[in-house]
């Protein structure tokens, strides 16, 4: 599905001296199929601007789109289907005795019967390698199968669109880069992912587009090479090294992910 | 580097010693460590790192005394833990992982007089020690700030401010950036970088990049110390860091497969500077 | 989103928010226990607008502090009614039906219905004048002399400032969790009572859990910074009482009295 905003702009506290307008015109596409990662420090409207995507927050003006049609005229049970929603730190919310009656919790609340329900929740679990979990209580896993079980439980609802506020926020590096290859394989599925991350490194490996959001409004949009070479202040590690060779060393050309840094580099010392 | 006349107690030259301590959480099967054997000397910098659940946070509650060594022996400034943690803990300071579960007043200046109030330190002498504490930490002007309005990084901030105003000659890190974004970590680690040379730090981390600046780097696996290696050493063994589940940080693992040694190159523009003085003086290799 | 404390405490600078909280402590025990000696309805209405001056010297602006007493509205609406259409006592002012109207339960009624308001509207006054830290401090030293009967003032006290000062932070967690839920299918406003209650399950759950380990995580960190309750513990707050104090307890004292003999 094709995912549109447009022309967002979200006020909290209306009216209030404690106003503040957290997204001041936001346009932003999500194509099918492909990882859009977003980017921008604190304050930068990123949490506010994800939740409008499956309408937990309500724009104060501009249009979310679905394939077209305005996305307040669809039922919210199905807006948040086929939209899913994974917050930072997900983990806390889970509740359910076993980690497979949690997963069960959003198939369920669709309405499906409990063989679908069952099978989804087992599809779901091996997606994120946590199979061996299902009889387990979720209060008692680690913070990372934790973490698994929570996205999970957002997967069985098997949304177009999977939107993960920082997945790899707290998580050890390898664990990190296990949930960066699920990603990838998520797209390669056919499912949109949408990356909010302050991780800019993590962000090189597996985005396809770029938004950069800065005070509530898009500074930059593009492909990774785009957007991070035109600032390579604000850049993954591989660009502020490349961008620094760049002037003496044209031919480095505009590398972003690791492997292909490597290469250049490696082209360029001669070995 | 013995200091005469300081913890002349016995055992008292280092400023941490564990002498082979095991610990077991009560209905566990396995030891959360066994046979833990390692030293701190006063002023040194080391580094652990190790996969979740090989007895790291164990070990940073054993030297706090939060939890009693089933067997072995902790001493901390000449001192047991466990049977002196009051005292103990005047010198050895623990800066936790999470933040937010450490802020224990409703303004940020009650929180940093905390630990001085449990001293019974007189008030007139709070007054300026906490002044100082949220000076070392640049957050002069947050006082009456409210915990929940602050950003991950200044809360963490707060706590480690909390920490300096009691003066301890020790600061334990226990995972301190793990839950913060990229600016909040580096704020932190900004002004943990100042602490090096006056204390004496242990720093529990999975960011390896925090520990290129280390004396020594332990490694904690399945509740053993499976080693204790220089930065050097340590970044360029591929096969520690995997069964360790440790990751090299981008600048590193580049430097490595172009052939740089890895701990000494932590930052692009190091790395950039690098290559750039290699691909000119034409050499291949060094 | 800011949650203040109680939600109930408007900061503002006025000569009652700079009194010591503990004068303001007891002098809305004072004034509760001499409510209950005014008789008359003369000195019941000299007290009530002695507290009516009060609110205007606080600065607290009359619509909002009328928005404090919304809660106790229906009360005191209903004991009116009742005193007016129930007692019997007096002349009859007239009937209607079975339902009776006597001058007494008038009176009756009024007196009750502005006493209660006026109990109200003082513990009202003190929550929006104080700040709730201030007004945890001012227990703690005021039940403080119960510690020699083994009374914990230190610990209750401590426990309100750690609620005080978790209270934003669990708000939070709870919004975060209803959102997360609300992403997942969860619907908070289908059904009666009963299955609406069963929907917030999901939310409880969590953030019980999640408090249960917050409290764990907090106890650690006090414990790692020396706390070992209230023995040998300094104050960083400092409360200091004023002449002003002494002297707004006396004045509190003075009309109280007046009422009472009116």
């Amino acid at each position: 599905m094709k995912l549109e905003l447009r022309d967002l702009r979200h006020v909290y506290a209306r009216g209030t001296p404690f106003e503040v307008e957290a997204l001041r015109g936001v346009s932003l596409v999500v194509e099918p199929k492909e990882v859009l990662a977003i980017v921008g420090g604190t304050g930068s409207g990123k949490s506010t601007l994800v939740q409008h995507m499956n309408l937990l927050l309500v724009p104060t003006s501009g249009q979310v789109l679905v394939d077209g049609a305005d996305a307040t005229t669809l039922r919210r049970s199905e807006l948040r289907r086929r939209v899913g929603l994974v917050f930072q730190f997900p983990e806390s919310a889970l509740f359910a005795p076993t980690v497979e009656e949690d997963v069960a919790f959003a198939p369920r609340q669709l309405g499906l019967d409990e063989e679908e329900v069952r099978e989804r929740v087992r599809q779901s679990l091996r997606a994120l390698g946590a199979g061996h979990l299902a009889g387990r209580s979720p209060f008692a896993l680690s913070g990372g199968e934790k973490r698994r079980a929570a996205i999970a439980g957002v997967l069985a609802m098997r949304p177009e669109v999977l939107v993960v506020d920082e997945p790899t926020a707290g998580l050890d590096p390898l664990s990190r880069e296990e949930l960066l290859d699920l990603i990838l394989g998520l797209r390669e599925s056919g499912v949109s992912v949408v990356l909010v991350s302050h991780d800019l490194d993590e962000v090189a490996e597996v985005a396809d587009r770029v938004c950069v959001l800065h005070e509530g409004r898009v500074s930059a949009v593009g492909t990774p090479a785009e957007v991070f070479y035109g600032d390579p202040t604000q850049a993954p590690a591989t660009v502020r090294v490349t961008s620094l060779l760049r002037g003496s060393r044209p031919e480095i050309g505009d590398p972003v992910r690791s492997q292909e840094t490597l290469d250049a580099l490696r082209a360029l010392q001669g070995t | 580097m013995q200091n005469p006349g300081e913890w002349t107690r016995p055992g008292g030259s280092f400023a941490v010693s564990c002498e082979r301590v095991s610990y077991s959480y009560p209905g566990s099967g396995r030891p959360a460590l066994s046979e833990v054997s390692l030293d701190l000397r006063q002023g040194e910098y080391v580094g652990v790192v190790g996969p979740n659940g090989g007895g790291k946070s164990t070990l940073v509650r054993l030297l706090n005394g939060l939890l009693r060594p089933e067997s072995g022996r902790v001493l901390v400034t000449g001192r047991d833990p466990a049977t002196e943690p009051f005292e103990v803990r005047k010198h050895l300071g623990v800066l936790f992982q999470n933040p937010e579960n450490g802020l224990v007043a409703p303004f940020v200046e009650d929180d940093v007089a905390f630990g001085l109030e449990n001293l019974g330190v007189p008030r007139e002498e709070m007054l300026g020690r906490v002044a100082r504490a949220v000076r070392a930490v640049g957050l002069e002007g947050y006082e009456r700030r409210e915990p929940h309005t602050l950003s991950g990084g200044e809360k963490q901030r707060v706590a480690l401010a909390g920490l300096l105003a009691v003066e301890p000659e020790i600061l334990v890190l226990d995972e301190p950036t793990s839950m913060l974004d990229t600016a909040g970590r580096r704020e932190v680690l900004e002004y943990l970088k100042d602490l090096h040379s006056e204390k004496t730090v242990l720093h529990v981390t999975h960011h390896l990049e925090e520990l290129t600046g280390a004396d020594r780097i332990l490694v904690l696996n399945g509740g053993e110390l499976v080693a204790d290696e220089t930065p050097e050493r340590f970044f360029s063994n591929a096969d520690l860091l995997r069964e360790n589940r440790l990751v090299l940080p981008v600048v590193p693992r580049l430097a490595l497969k172009l052939g740089f040694p890895p701990a000494k190159l932590s930052t692009p523009e190091e790395l950039a500077e690098a290559i750039l003085a290699r691909t000119q003086s034409g050499t291949r290799s060094r | 989103m800011t949650t203040r404390g109680l939600g109930q405490f408007y900061p503002l600078s006025s000569p009652v928010h700079a009194l010591d909280p503990r004068a303001k402590l007891l002098a809305t025990a004072v004034f509760v226990v001499g409510l209950f000696l005014v008789d008359s309805t003369m000195g019941l209405l000299f007290v009530a607008a002695s507290l009516v001056a009060l609110v205007v010297v606080s600065r607290i602006p009359a619509g909002t502090f009328l928005r404090l007493l919304r809660p106790v509205l229906f009360i005191v609406a209903l004991t009116l009614l009742f005193q007016v259409f129930f007692s019997r006592e007096g002349v009859t002012l007239f009937e209607w039906g079975f339902l009776e109207v006597h001058s007494g339960g008038l009176r009756l009624g009024f007196f009750l219905a502005l006493r209660l308001l006026l109990l109200v509207s003082s513990a009202g006054l003190l929550t929006a004048t104080t700040a709730p830290v201030a007004l945890a401090d001012g227990i703690e030293d005021l039940l403080s002399p119960l510690k020699r009967v083994r009374f914990p003032a230190h610990e209750v006290a401590m426990m309100m400032t750690i609620a005080l000062r978790f209270i934003p932070t669990l708000g939070e967690e709870a919004e975060k969790i209803k959102g997360a839920q609300a992403a997942r299918g969860a619907d908070f406003t289908e059904g009666g009572p009963l299955r609406r209650a069963r929907s917030f399950l999901p939310v409880l759950i969590p953030l019980t859990v999640g408090a249960f380990r917050r409290a764990d995580e907090l106890a650690d960190a006090m414990e790692s910074r020396g706390y070992r309750g209230g023995e040998g513990r300094t104050r960083y707050r400092e409360l200091r009482f004023r002449v002003s104090d002494a002297l707004a307890l006396s004045l509190t004292l003075f009309l109280l009295v007046v009422g009472i003999l009116l």
